[in-house]
């Protein structure tokens, strides 16, 4: 009997396959012996741990020595150029991803330690909750397209059953049921998509696909690629699919929210970026890039916009995440290294303060047994910390100063400011303008949360709230060192994390020979193969006096485009008695009951102004799923129609 | 005959999306869902079809190169969505069942607490 060599398994080349792995073990032993609390907390904590790590070790080759690692399963190499196996692919793309992914799950694992303790059920819990990680860790690390489909749907199904898990709250099970039923259009389209590419190019592994497919044109093509990208796009939620965002973040566990917010969103953008720069290739063309910019622009405006019409602290955090992820779509589909880079980095930043956030709402709700804003206030007397803690998310989220959205938002701006002098494009300063106005709008969001949450009056129903325990804060602390961290140094995270990551996405050959055999893509694609592009990552223009004079110029036109909108607005005041009484000038009257925002809501006025605005927004988020579903079907339809005339 | 194959299975993906669309009721609409998948599932096995092929099961030495057998690897993913679809039914039907215990109605224009 052979000797199985213990040492091989230490290999980096195993890695990857064990950090998906061990998630999955994870719940799968939580399943066996999770009944005993300490037991279950020590699987969970052993589990998504030591998936960190070994995902931390990899750092090393990878993004600094710039290596891609293929695995196929079962040593099952390509034969005769076909790739006959299952494979994962682990490039520095996959590898952030998969860190963001990793480091998530471990903070909001070790905050449902305390927070979950109370709920019942919860050996159930943690099975979901580590199904979840792996099915999003299988998705980004995986290079097979079917094993991708796979993964998506485990992901689902963990998300609805996590956020129906506290199926007592109100709307939990509506809104489990609305994602379940969009989700599932979503899961259904990437099947199709999948198998109408198998048809095509006979085979399933992306490098492989990578090859064949953009050397096809043809009706079924851009619709693979239409199906595909609106599949993925119900996973990042993008605009028409954020109301599922906010339904599921309001009820789910707030340890959950991270999951839907930091780290499934992630696995739409990443879908995306697999399509678009690997599979399809299509982002040279300026329609593609025209495509998703648009895309972009219009969730980071529709949400940021919905997001201040809210009254409930997860919900409007919720809006807030699509908006950010509208961010990083626009960066992504400017397909310049610099927005790709940046991009890249504001999906990290997103998924450190989008994290930080929930977990603080979810501390105020553990302590005061209520997210609604109108009920909330002063609790920064009894949660000195909790206040701490979300100030600085606040301040990141809204791109303050020493905090990473700041200079991730800059390079956003940048980017697309760039590109308009490139292309000589107009609509991409536009798109500067849009980004800075959404990003005035967000800090206006969270100025009126803190206010009201934690600052003013401290009602009697929250007189018991006290600090929450040490462990929830020490996971929100993690998040809120890395939250500075990330932005002091925007030049170190360049170096090592978002730029070897962004660079990957424009040398698509090497990913291709890393998997198939050297040579293989000059070979199969000739004169077409895509060429090692040379662009390179500038340096951060952070601290550069000439880029402030820029932002202050774009500021004022800024100022200028608000300032005419909302006169024009002014001019025609109106009589519409319902909508006038739901957005009034002055509160205390009878018409408080109605109203969706509290008293101290600071910006009455600039509500006021764009009421109709307001609330034709609000009669068309209708809560009905048939609408949601409408909603899915005609994105599915446009998109189809647009990849047929431009691909 | 194959073509027929193809408009069936594209007629069953748009029937279950106008059944989850137009219809009102939670029942009708996990219906649907499943009709669209067994639409799909209906594209994956007609592209892997191959016109007079065998079945793909061979022992060991028995295949040689001008064996002619449909493709076995859309079957094998067939199976695989197969085993999605069902669970989709069964935790949607699971999740209508709780909802009309919570709401007491099917009907999803009343299933609507969170909007706006």
């Amino acid at each position: 009997m052979s000797h199985i060599n213990l040492l091989y398994l230490l290999d980096p080349l195993h890695f990857p396959i064990f950090s998906i792995m061990l998630y999955f073990l994870g719940a799968f032993c939580i399943v066996l012996f999770g009944k005993n609390r300490i037991v279950r907390n020590c699987i969970a904590f052993v589990a998504t741990g030591l998936s960190l790590t070994l995902l931390c070790l990899l750092i090393k080759p990878i993004m600094i020595q710039n290596a891609i690692l293929p695995y196929w399963m079962g040593y099952r190499v390509p034969a005769g150029g076909y790739a006959i196996g299952i494979a994962l692919e682990v490039d520095a793309l996959s590898l952030f991803f998969g860190l963001l992914i990793a480091t998530a799950v471990f903070v909001s694992c070790l905050y449902s330690f305390s927070y979950m303790s109370e709920d019942d059920n919860e050996p159930q819990y943690y099975t979901l909750f580590l199904m979840l990680a792996g099915g999003v860790m299988g998705l980004v690390l995986s290079g097979d397209l079917f094993n991708m489909f796979i993964m998506v749907e485990i992901l689902t199904f963990a998300a609805v059953a996590l956020t129906a898990f506290r199926n007592r709250v109100t709307g939990a099970l509506e809104a489990a049921f609305k994602y379940l039923v969009v989700g599932c259009i979503g899961s259904t389209c990437i099947l199709a998509g999948t198998i109408i590419l198998y048809q095509q190019a006979h085979t399933l592994n992306l490098a492989q696909l990578a090859t064949i497919i953009p050397l096809c044109k043809g009706t079924n093509i851009s619709i693979a690629f239409a199906l595909l990208f609106i599949g993925f796009c119900t996973k990042a939620f993008i605009v028409p699919f954020h109301p599922l965002a906010a339904d599921a973040h309001g009820a789910a566990p707030a340890p959950v929210s991270v999951l839907i917010s930091g780290v499934l969103t992630k696995s739409g953008i990443y879908g995306i970026i697999r399509l678009a720069y690997f599979l399809f290739q299509t982002m040279n063309l300026g329609t593609m890039q025209f495509w998703l910019v648009f895309l972009g622009s219009v969730s980071m405006f529709v949400c940021v916009t919905m997001a201040l019409a809210q009254h409930d602290f997860k919900r409007l955090l919720a809006f807030h995440s699509i908006s950010q992820i509208g961010y990083v779509l626009t960066a992504i589909g400017l397909a310049t290294a610099l927005g790709a880079s940046a991009g890249l980095y504001h999906a990290m930043n997103h998924t450190l303060f989008k994290g930080l956030l929930f977990l603080t709402a979810g501390a105020v709700l553990h302590e005061t047994g209520t997210t609604d804003l109108g009920k909330l206030g002063g609790l920064s007397k009894k949660m000195p910390h909790t206040t701490v803690l979300f100030l600085i998310g606040a301040a990141s989220i809204s791109g303050i100063p020493p905090f990473n959205g700041f200079a991730s938002k800059w390079l956003i701006y940048q980017a697309t400011y760039e590109k308009a002098a490139e292309t000589g494009n107009i609509g991409f300063a536009f798109v500067t303008i849009v980004a800075l106005v959404t990003s005035t709008l967000t800090l206006a969001s969270f100025v009126k949360v803190t206010q009201s949450v934690f600052f003013g009056q401290l009602p009697k129903e929250c007189e018991n709230a006290k600090e929450v325990s040490f462990g929830m804060r020490f996971a929100m602390g993690i998040l809120a060192v890395l939250c500075t961290i990330t932005g002091l140094f925007p030049n170190m995270v360049q170096q090592y994390l978002t730029g070897p990551a962004a660079k990957t996405l424009f040398h698509v050959s090497r990913y291709i020979n890393a998997m198939m055999g050297s040579g293989y893509a000059e070979s199969t694609m000739g004169a077409s193969a895509p060429e090692a592009a040379t662009r390179t990552i500038e340096t951060v223009g952070v601290w550069n006096p000439v880029n402030w004079l820029m932002l202050l110029m774009i500021a004022l036109l800024a100022i200028c485009i608000v300032a005419i909108a909302s006169k024009y607005d002014a001019v025609r005041e109106n009589k519409s008695e319902k909508v006038e009484a739901k957005y009034s000038l002055f509160y205390g009257g009878e018409d408080t009951v109605f109203s969706q925002v509290g008293g101290g809501d600071l910006f009455w006025g600039f509500k006021h102004n764009w009421r109709h605005y307001f609330s034709f927004m609000h009669d068309l988020h209708s809560g009905i799923v048939n609408d949601y579903s409408l909603w899915a079907v005609i994105a599915l339809a446009l998109a189809m129609v647009y990849a047929l005339i431009v691909l | 005959m194959i073509i027929l194959n193809y408009i069936a299975s594209f007629f069953l993906i748009v029937l279950g999306l106008y059944c989850i669309v137009m219809k009102y009721n939670l029942v009708k609409t996990v219906i649907g869902l499943s009709i669209m998948d067994y639409g799909v599932n209906l594209l994956i096995i007609t592209i892997g079809y191959n016109p007079g092929g065998t079945a793909p099961i061979f022992t060991p030495g028995e295949l040689q190169a001008a064996s002619y057998f449909v493709d076995p690897i859309p079957q094998a993913l067939t199976l695989t969505s197969i085993v999605i679809g069902a669970c989709v039914t069964a935790m949607s039907l699971s999740l209508v069942m709780k909802l009309k215990e919570m709401y007491g109605t099917l009907d999803t224009r009343e299933i609507r607490r969170l909007r706006g």
